[in-house]
């Protein structure tokens, strides 16, 4: 009995990464799985359709967190990536069978701050990627109301990358009340 | 018979003849009733106002001092106690609820955040919210304890007894 359930379970878990090698081979930049966790780097022109994949086909119904992180201070990570500045991170779930999670990053230069926004997917992704173009500057095209969600509206610059400064630019001194 | 100068309260110069008569101030008739009348607003923002409800709930008792009207209403309220971290974007709505309080009104700053940012020396969060409303009373603290909001509501009490004005009129009458 107890040899059959983990006959299951391996079966099941890579099961995800394996399908994702075999279906985006080009794009998939890396991957990784430990027992409970898989991750995949994806390129910015497949990740929508990975998404989208993992979404209908795999069945991630549960978008859990889009955010980023800035590598700009992190010459390791950045090297890895063709000098992209941001990765954005996409965290799903899935109820269906063995549930389990999978991490999705996607490295976005800074030359380049557009990506494909996922709201069509799951609507969670509204106010998530709101958050991240509110602290990163990370412009989701597609997105239906793409505007600041935590900071004041008339606020300047984008407050988690790394080149901001911890104290602000004056912002809490100058303070206007006529607005 | 003849007059029984009785001191009613420290420092008062309420006189009492013969038990049937007392003489004193339309003022200091007022400051008694409004100083133990005092109706909070709350503005709740972090763990200090964990403290705020516990020192309005049966163990404090904020009640034995005359504050337990707790208003949501700016409108029907005179003490406004900012509790938490106010960021820059909470700040406008702060200003406008301590606008649309009647006079007179005081202001109790309580804890470290509201008093001067706390450990969240960051772009988003006001270092100390005098920078913008006329504190009555500090309050330190991560959080106070309930005693310590005690003591600050009997601090504005014994303001309004001394007939002081509020921080903020005296603002608005020196301009």
């Amino acid at each position: 009995m107890n040899e059959e359930k983990e006959e299951i379970i391996e079966e099941t878990q890579p099961l995800v990464l394996e399908k994702l090698r075999e279906k985006f081979s080009d794009a998939l930049l890396a991957d990784s799985e430990t027992s409970d966790d898989v991750f995949v780097v994806v390129s910015k022109e497949s990740s929508y359709t990975l998404l989208e994949y993992l979404k209908t086909d795999l069945a991630y119904s549960f978008l859990v967190d889009v955010t980023a992180v800035d590598n700009s201070q992190l010459e390791s990570e950045l090297m890895q990536y063709d000098y992209a500045r941001f990765m954005v991170v996409y965290q799903l779930y899935t109820f269906e069978g063995e549930t389990s999670r999978i991490r999705v990053k996607v490295p976005v230069s800074e030359k380049d701050l557009k990506i494909q926004s996922v709201t069509e997917l799951w609507k969670a992704a509204n106010w998530l990627e709101r958050e991240t173009y509110d602290m990163f500057g990370i412009d989701f095209e597609g997105h239906p109301d793409l505007r600041r969600i935590l900071m004041p509206d008339d606020f300047e610059g984008h407050p988690l990358r790394k080149d901001y400064p911890l104290r602000g630019r004056g912002e809490r001194e100058s303070f206007n009340f006529d607005k | 018979m003849g007059l029984a100068n009785t001191n009613i309260e420290n420092g008062s110069s309420t006189e009492r003849t013969d038990g049937n008569i007392i003489t004193t101030t339309i003022d200091k008739v007022v400051n008694w009733g409004r100083k133990n009348s005092l109706w909070p607003m709350p503005f709740g923002t972090a763990c200090c106002a964990i403290e705020m409800m516990a020192t309005l709930a049966s163990k404090y008792d904020l009640s034995r001092f005359g504050s337990e009207a707790i208003r949501f209403s700016p409108r029907q309220s005179d003490l406004l106690i900012v509790s938490g971290r106010i960021s820059i974007k909470m700040m406008p709505v702060l200003k406008r609820i301590y606008d649309q309080m009647p006079e007179p009104k005081w202001v109790i700053s309580m804890g470290a955040c509201a008093s001067c940012g706390g450990v969240f020396d960051t772009y988003t969060l006001i270092q100390g919210v005098d920078q913008f409303l006329p504190v009555d009373v500090y309050i330190p603290g991560c959080p106070p304890r309930p005693e310590d909001l005690i003591d600050a509501v009997m601090q504005v009490q014994r303001q309004i007894h001394k007939g002081e004005l509020p921080k903020g009129s005296e603002v608005a009458y020196n301009e």
